[in-house]
């Protein structure tokens, strides 16, 4: 369904911009329709540049992304307005991800209005459908973003990128700001509308739990590298890189230091500076991902 | 004991009703003990933290007691508060980003409570302050001193804000979501820290982050709608918790199977009648629609608010 190839992104920053950043640093994934693959990370690391890079709301400087067999990277800005539909990002903060100004049922209906899928006529009753689907009640509609709670806007969110019918939809940190039962209220419509409606999901998170349990694959990326991608399992039980054995250690192994920023990535393997494990060759030379077992592929000189 | 609340009540008038915040909370604290308050958002749970270093805003109104050391806080004028506060009991609030003052330099910072508090003269308190930098790990700690908190990352702030409310050596601190907005490998360390900074002192926990409460506590309450709902020791919340919210709570994280409670906290203002949990609660009959539950002592030291407790 979704293919990422050596996805690049670089930044310039500094005086005359003359300073590159890589944000993101040649990414390969690929996700199957249907299925989940949950991109874990700190803050920082580039996790959200990559929502934004394949939805073309930031240009790549190179790679590829191929959805559902079409070059997203060669489209024209019309063209991808087309496509833009069947893509559709839940951003972390529900709240400001809503006109403050319109009412709850207004703001279903716009994304109807603006690409025109129902009839007019039609429009009400796919709201309310739409309603009853993410688990709203009817008199919401009426109401405005502030009159509800982080959960329930969270729904409405929902709700408006169900109306377009979307193939892939990308999470970025969708419950971060909610509390843990209504969190499990989110992800649980999440995991039975992905049921329902066949849905691809670019699940993004820093809580291992949540992507444990929402993703059939994971990825975890460590200053704009993946380190370690495979399937769920494999990963959780079989960690081959230090820095996902940290991260799954629930603080029995305790990184030293800092997670630098995208501006100075130390040489060599870019984990090296934090790595309990380091050897010399770790600060000379960038591992290359290898596959360790099917479909579970680890960039780190020690495998 | 270090403290005894009981009694509490912490109400605010709005336009909309009183909000009852804390509403008749009775715990005592033991002297090195850290005691975990859980609670989701709106619970109640900052006020009964502010309550204590009686921060709140004029308007509101505190009933009850807050027995420290002997004295009851509630009774204790502003200028006897002024020598509580940073000395006695500190506290560590959430967000070190809003909470450190962005135009001072951090050493200033640090030092401008040794002073006020301990009555040191700038240049011990400047050196007192770089100390403490140290002790919270920051390297090169004289040179950070002289920095402002936009140089420091969210975890070096965070350590920013321990040294400040441990500078004055107090003997009781209150934490506000310490770990709050941090990375998980940087939350890791700052748990360590503060594991090791407050051994020997009293602490409250104020968090909703369950796995941190699991490391640091050695008792938790659960809070839900202003008031406790259940209280134990550490073992007895995670593998026997009693109070449907507590299970409820528990169930509803990932690792737990992601089981979440249905509706909605209650708003402050309008509790529902009877067991403020019912209107969510599997178990609820008659007598939790009619009747307010006490808080009962169902096993040795484990408390809990419900009419059909059992183990």
């Amino acid at each position: 369904m979704l293919e990422v190839e050596g996805l690049t992104k670089q930044f310039s920053s500094g005086i005359m911009k003359k300073r590159n950043v890589s944000a993101v640093d040649c990414v390969s994934f690929h996700i199957k329709k249907g299925k989940t693959l949950g991109l874990v990370g700190e803050s920082g690391c580039g996790k959200t540049t990559i929502g934004r890079l394949i939805l073309r709301l930031v240009e790549p400087t190179s790679g590829k992304v191929v959805f559902d067999g079409i070059d997203l990277l060669s489209l024209k800005r019309s063209e991808l307005r087309k496509i833009r539909p069947r893509m559709q990002m839940i951003f972390q903060d529900p709240d400001s991800s809503l006109n403050p100004r319109l009412k709850i049922g207004t703001s279903i209906a716009e994304p109807l209005r603006l690409h025109g899928t129902v009839p007019k006529d039609e429009r009400a009753q796919k709201i309310m459908e739409l309603v009853e689907t993410v688990g709203l009640n009817p008199e919401h509609v009426n109401r405005y973003p502030y009159q509800l709670s982080g959960g329930q806007n969270q729904r409405v969110v929902l709700a408006r990128i169900l109306a377009l019918n979307p193939d892939l939809i990308i999470a970025d940190e969708p419950t971060s700001s909610l509390d843990v039962s209504v969190q499990a209220q989110i992800l649980n419509l999440m995991r039975d509308l992905q049921k329902k409606f066949n849905h691809t999901y670019l699940f993004i998170s820093h809580d291992l739990e949540v992507v444990k349990i929402m993703s059939d694959q994971i990825a975890v990326m460590y200053l704009g590298k993946l380190v370690e991608v495979g399937e769920t399992t494999d990963v959780y039980n079989n960690a081959k890189h230090p820095y996902t054995q940290a991260l799954l250690s629930s603080r029995r192994i305790l990184l030293k230091g800092e997670t630098p920023g995208p501006a100075d990535i130390p040489t060599g393997c870019r984990f090296h500076p934090r790595c309990p494990q380091k050897q010399d060759k770790c600060a000379i030379e960038e591992p290359e991902p290898v596959e360790v077992e099917k479909g579970h592929y680890v960039a780190c000189h020690l495998v | 004991m270090i403290m005894r609340i009981s009694d509490l009540k912490t109400n605010f008038p709005t336009p909309d009703g009183i909000v009852r915040a804390v509403d008749t909370i009775d715990l005592s604290i033991r002297d090195t003990e850290t005691f975990g308050l859980i609670g989701e958002t709106g619970c109640g749970k900052t006020v009964l933290g502010l309550t204590i270093m009686r921060l709140l805003h004029p308007a509101a109104t505190m009933e009850g007691e807050i027995i420290y050391k002997g004295k009851n806080l509630l009774e204790a004028s502003e200028a006897e508060m002024r020598t509580i506060r940073g000395r006695e009991i500190a506290i560590i609030l959430q967000n070190p980003t809003t909470s450190l003052n962005p135009v001072m330099r951090v050493g200033e910072q640090i030092a401008e409570a040794i002073r006020l508090h301990q009555g040191l003269n700038k240049k011990d308190a400047a050196a007192k302050a770089v100390e403490m930098l140290d002790a919270v790990r920051i390297p090169s700690p004289s040179q950070r001193a002289n920095e402002y908190p936009h140089e420091f990352s969210g975890g070096m702030k965070q350590r920013v804000m321990i040294a400040m409310g441990l500078a004055c050596n107090p003997s009781f601190i209150i934490a506000d979501e310490p770990t709050k907005g941090l990375d998980v490998t940087i939350k890791a360390q700052i748990v360590e820290l503060m594991k090791e900074m407050t051994e020997r002192k009293a602490m409250l926990l104020i968090t909703h982050d369950l796995s941190v409460a699991r490391e640091l506590c050695d008792r938790i309450a659960l809070m839900y709608a202003g008031e406790l709902v259940e209280y134990a020791p550490l073992k007895g919340i995670f593998e026997s918790p009693l109070h449907p919210y507590t299970r409820g709570f528990l169930g509803s994280l990932p690792e737990r199977g992601l089981v979440p409670i249905p509706g909605m906290s209650p708003s402050l203002i309008d509790f529902p009648d009877g067991c403020r949990f019912h209107p969510r609660c599997e178990h609820a009959t008659e007598v939790c629609r009619r009747e307010h539950p006490e808080l009962v002592e169902f096993n040795a030291g484990h408390f809990v608010r419900c009419h059909h407790a059992r183990s």
